[in-house]
């Protein structure tokens, strides 16, 4: 699947996760802001990574900044921002969920 | 009760003081109507009615970011406003956004997301969302082969006066990069300029024409180029502008030589070319070039042409400029004069 527009979900607030989704041109990259990158980023980045090879995402920027989200917050906020920039929310995504 | 977020009007008298002094009891001092009347949106997080934190944001740029950094809760308090002001940029289609602050805020920003694109001893700036300094590196074309010059200018329209400084960069560099501003605050929109640079030198082989982005006397970077202000700003601002092209630009396609024109009438270009000789040197290093001067005698400049526009008379300009930038004067002359109408200033630069 193509992303259409850049497009945004969550806030820096305490326990959320901001993720910023648009055009890449050379895979699936991330860029992952966190205090706790060193404990948990390789978690938080493979549970993105899975969420954009569900939606079968072949080139794409995913920018998280991470205030401590649980996974759960993690996957709602990257299948969210990833469905608007795809321009799909109004479908629900079956296969992902 | 948690703290809420309410956007501050501050054409209301009473809620435009209350920011000032919030703003005042840490430290700033500028509301001067410049610099107020650009903010689009101004948010302020209020707890039992106090003013905690306020933010504000002209175009993609966040200003007056200030948190009561007394309270346990400020960094919470931060982030809540950072966060409410990038949601709101994003619904207006706003995603790539910058941020001037001072060094010792550079960390906060950092913290959520931003990236540091250079420091100075009085500043820091920064940048996060969609696209970064590093996607626009990336994009400019790159030639590793000789030495590299570079000028940056508005071009309001290409004149022959600019045509002269690209000749002599031209003949004194391998290749040339002519990065042109970017910001859509002039008569002639960003893309007419880019358009009419490129047209009026696609007959020099080693010259390569780009758009200045974000990144090179852009609103951001300098927004004095486009508003009137102070010395002292002219200069914390320039220096930024200057250190993003030494130490971010530069190094990255080998430009060895910044050209400037000689600037007799316009101040702020005048101290932008002094912070540009205090800078640069002797990573990159700064030619001053005398300007070339018309049939009259007079220095070419791109404001007699704008007011030529003004005045309905482009036949008296067409020695002093292009073909290029005359048939595109010709073929847009009431266009042009209509947006001076609707009150394009064209005294500026």
């Amino acid at each position: 699947m193509e992303i259409k527009q850049t497009a945004i979900d969550g806030t820096l607030e305490s326990s959320d996760i901001q993720i910023t989704v648009s055009q890449g041109t050379a895979g699936v990259q991330i860029e992952l802001t966190s205090d706790v990158a060193e404990r948990f980023g390789t978690q938080i980045k493979a549970t993105i990574a899975q969420i954009a090879n569900d939606f079968q995402l072949e080139n794409v920027k995913i920018k998280a900044v991470d205030q401590g989200a649980l996974d759960c917050v993690i996957k709602a906020r990257t299948i969210t921002a990833i469905q608007r920039a795809l321009q799909t929310s109004a479908e629900p995504a079956w296969e992902v969920l | 009760m948690n703290p809420e977020i309410r956007a501050l009007n501050l054409q209301a008298e009473d809620s435009k003081r209350q920011w000032e002094d919030f703003l005042i009891g840490l430290g700033i001092q500028d509301f001067s109507d410049t610099e107020v009347s650009q903010l689009d949106q101004t948010l302020g997080l209020f707890s039992d009615g106090q003013l905690v934190a306020t933010g504000s944001a002209a175009g993609n740029i966040l200003k007056y970011v200030a948190v009561n950094h007394t309270d346990l809760e400020s960094a919470g308090y931060f982030n809540r406003v950072v966060s409410a002001l990038l949601t709101n940029l994003s619904q207006r289609g706003i995603f790539h956004v910058l941020v001037y602050t001072k060094p010792q805020y550079s960390l906060s920003f950092q913290r959520v997301g931003f990236q540091e694109i250079v420091h100075s001893e009085t500043a820091a700036f920064l940048e996060t969302g969609d696209t970064s300094i590093s996607d626009y590196l990336a994009k400019l074309p790159h030639d590793s082969s000789g030495q590299a010059g570079a000028i940056v200018m508005n071009a309001n329209p290409f004149t022959l006066g600019h045509r002269f400084l690209v000749e002599q960069a031209a003949t004194q560099c391998d290749r040339v990069y002519v990065f042109v501003v970017s910001t859509n605050r002039s008569l002639f929109s960003a893309k007419e300029r880019l358009d009419l640079v490129r047209a009026g030198t696609a007959d020099l082989k080693n010259v390569i024409v780009v758009p200045g982005a974000d990144y090179l006397v852009s609103y951001a970077t300098f927004p004095a180029y486009f508003l009137s202000a102070t010395t002292d700003k002219i200069v914390y601002q320039t220096t930024i502008d200057a250190l993003i092209f030494k130490e971010r630009i530069a190094p990255e396609i080998g430009i060895a030589t910044r050209f400037l024109g000689t600037e007799p009438q316009s101040k702020t270009t005048d101290t932008y070319n002094q912070v540009l000789q205090r800078v640069l040197p002797p990573a990159v290093r700064v030619t001053v070039l005398p300007r070339k001067t018309a049939p009259d005698g007079q220095v070419i400049s791109a404001r007699v042409v704008r007011y030529a526009i003004k005045n309905d008379m482009i036949k008296s300009v067409q020695a002093i400029v292009p073909v290029s930038t005359y048939t595109f004067l010709n073929n847009h002359l009431e266009e042009l004069q209509q947006r001076i109408k609707k009150g394009m200033k064209i005294d500026g630069n």
